[in-house]
């Protein structure tokens, strides 16, 4: 209801006007070759279609403005459309939240999603779900963009033309006949992994329909080498999960467990929760962390080495020779490392210590990027240091189709060899996504029927016979798995907007020759899932989002088999030798593998490392670009076996010396207007062999430059405490070292104080301890604000919108330097700068100690911007809203306003989300309770980093927390008091580890040095 | 040397000045009252697709607002009834009138009648009906007396200043809960009268920061 639909229709550009129905073809194609011809070749083209002259436009629309500019006197006429029939449970105004589940690869995310009238307006975690426990991470969040994307496809093509279903759905069933005829021989399908019951059954199905067949999964970036390891130490595929709440000594090989692991929403909640700074008691964890790139994991290590990803191995059986010589008895054989790598001995020494004397509470994990070899070891070592204390659970994964490289790539030398005549392609890209040696586009060339299903018409649909549109998970019936073995199903929450058909139907189709309805498959399957009253448990599942009865698909491992992997002496430690650098491939925080490009949130979002938007430079370490003379932006020809990709360069320190980081997933040329030509198509240096990692790359400097924009040097907030640190033992013996840590003159304030009598005070705690850097805060907050997008150029420029960034600093040396994370949203202060300066009190403070903004009063000009210390306010330079398509308007959150042009806007404390606990608690005549109001970015944050609440009240958790000894304001000592505070990073070394300036907060430590 | 100019033409100057004087002040009074939201949209009575009477509804007949108007207690919006709410009575009363016409057609074809919207805050405005009625704010005091239009029009200016007034002083606005669409209830009852069952009137504490009302 109360839609707005102006019958004396307005309009605000000639291009509106002329699109509407009536005045069709009255733009003006003045500068086209046609009107260009017909004005000077009368007659030339006179079969042209309808064409007004110049001279006809030209009244007509002075007519319109005339008529126009009267209407602008009066109030615009406004329609309010009720329902006919109201639907059940409806009313509109209240926004509604069902819950569903995102299928990403092996894992699925329980969700749960706002809907304003019947449109969803924004996703967060499903509190109850245990794959997200109420928190998100980025790509989570943006993917309700992902839905309304005008970009996505629309249609069904036949090639290259316009189609129907209809016409697939009788194309099919002839291929579908004939395979019936040959038993399947010939047809093929590579579709993505998946982790669901309905999958799993209709792949089933398809097989013993055509026995021949094959339904392989290829993923460019998959946790294929840690079920391989597993199943090499266990004797079945099973995904490790890790208790990192219990565990006290952690480390990790190459593995980026807070960042791009599988289950890293889960890890990242559980690694915050033991690691609070206590100071009575000894829990907080201690992370070491060995890696080539510097993840955000590497940011949060107590002791971080840097070593290429090729010598992990090397580095592993290292630390098993030292956990030998600790008397831990290792059952199988393994090898000693007779390679010696140039690192400090010390630290392996320190680290086997160290795990064995907290024996039952230590913990190793190792990445996806490292080869089976790695996770079987990994699998055993923490097995012998956990006999008590199970801290890894072995899921099975019973409905699970594991992405596979051998049977893929056994296949693509089927289909090379012309024996494949159909071959279906599942929601995968393989012509963008395959590794370079294999050529996709060349191979598959030969084949007959090549069908595409998926999202957008990207670069395999260009080259497929059909492409059919793919249904978002947000509007198609489907379900998951997650990987602790919790069932989900997955519900629409808005009928297909382009209509596409979901995964569940299409595969149907694809087992049963005729196209059927997603509702009666997935609900065939849960008929054998739950098992009595299927009418009560099936809407009992949909209402919660999972399956309570779910038990978890625990293994019991059992490690015989590894005994003989062991024997065959699997390993790599005599590894190449080659001289040259090494290459490393990283999936990226913002596309994933290239599936996210369009999506210009994620686009925007800056890498929560290089601080990069909109590109994918390689990032190499200090000395390296030392030695080859490089600095941000010069281009470099990389040279893998062949395969050459010049590209730019981005200094980033703490990535190991020797080590390239290449990140995955830009460089898209066929994915929609936003993603396209966005950064550069690394996937054509990757090779099937060495996916991962690979040793003598060549790199040459080609001497060019490439404009590289990047958040954090507009916002340097250089040679300030502003991320205070502090290690256990130093914090233990001066608690307060934080507010400690800048002296000042008592402050006075020149200005009247705001009368600060409301009912509430508001205020916000950020705990740098846990913050890791992942920027969900951010998305969650242009998903929930109606944030806008500025592109490459606008944040070269430093218009970039996002009311919360996360700065990142660097401190230390180069090479091993410590990298910091310091989220930074308007911090409300009591005495507020941006306030003083306004000539048209647009920004005033409200007696709950909010700093608002008042869009209405805004002039624009920036005086608040310019005297905000904290340069937290964003300033909208052009109507970004103004062009933006129809179905994107959807998304807008309807409580918030739509900010338009010359307007300054910053970060609210959520005030839509404060005033609605507010009037309801006025309803039911109650205070607002604590908790009760969740701000965006603490909802979605997975490690709790950030509290709101109530200041006044001295039992809510906000006030709790700014009791915390570690609690500091960020420039206090201009007395702007800020409502926003910050808790001191704390950081847990080896003693064993540390020089004895470790002792002194990081701050004083740079004072030090510098004076 | 004779004067070219006669004496009088001393006085120009200063007729003039009251003369622009005059202009400007009737200007800054024509803009200041037609320009008001009081001038501009009070009296807003458009034409509605249906000539559906309020005062035969709400007034003849006695209909509860809530009747129709059925969620204003729990939504920020007062929803418009669906068409299945009319027809509940006019699928039996009425049910060949002409006037009746677009509303059968509305349920006959499922398509929805376009109401012409008469009180509109604006968009970066979120007033909220729910929390209004429950502080004991009726229907009458944005408005007015509906059980008397024929068809609806705008009784009050709905401008900022004209919301302050009540959020600095809504004593004299508020009622008891029963009384919430009560048209013939007198304001000036209260606080004599208690506000609910309870002994003391709930305390309502109405925002006048920009923050109430503006996100």
């Amino acid at each position: 209801m109360m839609k707005k639909n102006n019958q004396d229709r307005q309009w605000r550009s000639f291009r509106e006007f002329a699109e509407s129905g009536n005045n069709a073809h009255v733009e003006p194609s003045e500068f086209s070759d046609e009107s260009f011809l017909k004005e000077h070749f009368p007659g030339a083209i006179e079969s042209a279609g309808d064409f007004v002259s110049r001279r006809s436009f030209l009244s007509l629309m002075s007519a319109s403005l005339a008529l126009a500019g009267l209407a602008g006197c009066r109030r615009p006429v406004e329609k309010i459309i009720p329902y006919v029939i109201p639907p059940e449970e409806v009313i509109p105004g209240v926004p509604q939240y069902y819950a569903t589940t995102m299928p990403f690869g092996l894992q699925s995310f329980g969700l749960i999603v706002e809907t304003h009238e019947g449109r969803p307006t924004k996703i967060e975690g499903n509190k109850d779900h245990p794959s997200t426990r109420g928190l998100a991470d980025p790509f989570i969040l943006a993917s309700i963009l992902e839905l309304y994307d005008p970009d996505r496809s629309q249609k069904v093509m036949n090639n290259g033309s316009v189609s129907d279903w209809s016409d697939f759905d009788s194309y099919w069933k002839i291929i579908f006949d004939t395979h019936l005829a040959d038993r399947g021989k010939g047809l093929a399908v590579i579709g993505s992994s998946f982790n669901s019951p309905t999958l799993h059954h209709l792949r089933r199905r398809f097989l013993d329909t055509f026995p021949e067949a094959h339904w392989i999964a290829y993923e460019p970036i998959s946790d294929e080498n840690i079920l391989r390891g597993v199943e090499a130490a266990t004797g079945e595929p099973q995904l490790p999960e890790y208790s990192f709440d219990r565990a006290r000594i952690i480390l990790s090989l190459d593995c980026d467990f807070l960042g791009s692991e599988t289950g890293a929403i889960k890890n990242a909640a559980n690694f915050a929760r033991s690691r609070y700074p206590d100071i009575e008691s000894n829990a907080m964890n201690r992370l070491y962390c060995v890696e080539g790139n510097h993840s955000i994991t590497g940011a949060m290590a107590d002791h971080r080495l840097a070593l290429p990803p090729s010598k992990v191995e090397i580095f592993l059986l290292m630390l098993i020779d030292g956990l030998k010589r600790l008397d831990l008895s290792l059952p199988a054989k393994i090898p000693s490392a007779d390679i010696t790598i140039e690192f400090d001995r010390k630290f392996v020494e320190v680290l086997a210590a160290d795990l064995f004397a907290n024996k039952n509470h230590a913990l190793i994990c190792a990445g996806k990027t490292q080869p089976p070899t790695v996770h079987a070891l990994v699998c055993l070592l923490n097995s012998l240091l956990n006999p008590e204390n199970e801290l890894v659970r072995y899921n099975r994964l019973p409905y699970a189709l594991i992405p596979d490289t051998v049977a893929f790539n056994s296949l693509m030398t089927q289909i090379k060899a012309g024996h494949i005549s159909t071959l279906i392609m599942l929601d995968t890209n393989l012509a963008y996504c395959a590794p370079a040696d294999i050529d996709f586009a060349q191979a598959v060339a030969g084949v007959r029927n090549k069908i595409h299903f998926g999202t957008y018409y990207d670069e395999t649909a260009a080259l497929s016979n059909w492409h059919l549109p793919a249904a978002h998970y947000l509007e198609s019936w489907g379900d998951a798995v997650s990987i602790d073995g919790v069932r989900s199903v997955a519900q629409p929450l808005i009928a297909p907007l382009y209509g596409g058909r979901s995964v569940v139907e299409i595969a149907a189709q694809l087992a049963a020759g005729q196209p059927e309805n997603g509702y009666e498959i997935v609900r065939r399957t849960w008929r054998g899932i739950i098992e009595d009253s299927f009418e009560f448990n099936w809407r009992k599942v949909l209402h919660d989002g999972f399956y309570s009865e779910s038990t978890p698909n625990v293994a019991r491992p059992d490690f015989t088999p590894l005994g003989k992997y062991l024997a065959a002496e699997p390993f790599s430690s005599a590894p190449d030798i080659r001289h040259g650098l090494e290459l490393t491939f990283i999936q990226s925080p913002s596309t994933y593998d290239g599936r996210y490009a369009n999506l210009s949130w994620l686009q925007e979002l800056p890498d929560p490392v290089t601080k990069i938007t909109w590109d994918n430079p390689a990032r190499i370490g200090a000395a390296l670009a030392r030695n080859l003379d490089l600095r941000d932006g010069d281009m470099i020809a990389v040279n893998n076996q062949g395969a050459v990709l010049e590209l730019p360069i981005i200094v980033t320190p703490g990535i190991a010396d020797g080590v390239i980081v290449i990140e995955l997933g830009y460089g898209r040329t066929a994915v929609g207007r936003v993603g396209n030509g966005v950064g550069f198509n690394t996937f054509r240096l990757r090779r099937s062999q060495d996916p991962y990692f690979v040793n003598g790359v060549a790199v040459a400097k080609t001497g060019g430059r490439y404009k590289l924009v990047c958040t954090q040097e507009h916002h340097s907030m250089k040679g300030r405490p502003l991320i205070r640190q502090a290690d256990l033992a130093y914090f233990r013996s001066h608690p307060e070292f934080a507010s400690e840590m800048v002296e000042h003159p008592p402050l006075k304030s020149l200005w009247k104080e705001p009368e600060l009598t409301g009912d509430y005070q508001w205020g916000m705690v950020i705990d740098l301890n846990s913050c890791i850097g992942c920027g969900a805060c951010t998305i969650a907050c242009q998903s929930e604000n109606n944030i806008p997008v500025v592109g490459k150029e606008g944040v070269a420029r430093g218009r970039e919108m996002h009311w919360i960034r996360v700065d990142r600093y660097f401190s230390g040396s180069a090479d091993s330097p410590d990298m910091l994370f310091m989220p930074v949203p308007c911090q409300h202060c009591e005495n507020a700068p941006c306030e003083q300066v306004c000539p048209v009190q647009a920004t005033v403070h409200d007696h709950e100690g909010l700093n608002a903004m008042v869009y209405n009063r805004c002039v624009g000009t920036r005086y608040c911007s310019n005297n905000c210390p904290y340069k937290v306010r964003r300033f909208n330079f052009f109507n970004y809203t103004k062009s933006m398509p129809e179905t994107l308007k959807m998304l807008q959150n309807p409580d918030v306003t739509v900010r338009s042009r010359g307007v300054m806007e910053k970060c609210t404390y959520c005030i839509q989300r404060i005033n609605r606990a507010k009037i309801s608690a006025k309803i039911e005549n109650r205070r607002v309770s604590d908790g009760e109001i969740l701000t965006a970015c603490q909802q979605a944050c997975p490690t709790n980093a950030i509290t709101f609440g109530d200041i006044s009240d001295s039992a809510s958790r906000v006030s709790k927390m700014k009791s915390d000894p570690r609690n500091y304001e960020l420039l206090a000592e201009l007395n702007n008091r800020p409502r926003t505070s910050y808790l001191a990073r704390i950081k847990n070394p080896n003693p064993a580890l540390v020089d004895n300036h470790d002792t002194i907060p990081l701050q004083r430590q740079d004072e030090r040095k510098s004076s | 040397m004779a004067q070219i100019f006669p004496r009088w033409t001393n006085k120009i100057p200063l007729i003039a000045a009251l003369f622009i004087l005059f202009f400007a002040l009737t200007a800054i009074a024509f803009v200041w009252y037609f320009g008001s939201p009081r001038y501009t949209d009070v009296g807003y009575r458009p034409q509605q697709p249906i000539e559906f009477s309020h005062k035969l509804h709400a007034g003849d007949l006695g209909m509860d607002c809530r009747y129709c108007h059925y969620n204003i207690e729990r939504s920020p919006t007062a929803n418009l009834p669906p068409t299945s709410v009319c027809m509940n009575c006019h699928g039996i009363i009425g049910a060949n009138s002409e006037k009746l016409i677009p509303l059968r057609d509305s349920w006959k074809n499922n398509s929805a009648i376009p109401w012409v919207r008469v009180h509109k805050t604006p968009d970066y405005a979120y007033f909220n009906h729910a929390v209004h009625l429950s502080a004991g704010i009726g229907c009458q005091s944005c408005h007015g007396r509906i059980d008397r239009m024929e068809r609806v029009m705008q009784s009050q200016p709905l401008s900022m200043s004209w919301c302050l007034a009540c959020h600095r002083n809504p004593d004299p606005q508020r009622r008891p809960a029963d009384k919430i669409t009560d048209m013939n209830w007198k304001p000036t009852v209260f606080p004599n009268e208690k506000l609910t069952s309870e002994s003391e009137p709930k305390k309502v504490n109405p925002p006048t920061d920009c923050t109430g009302c503006h996100r």
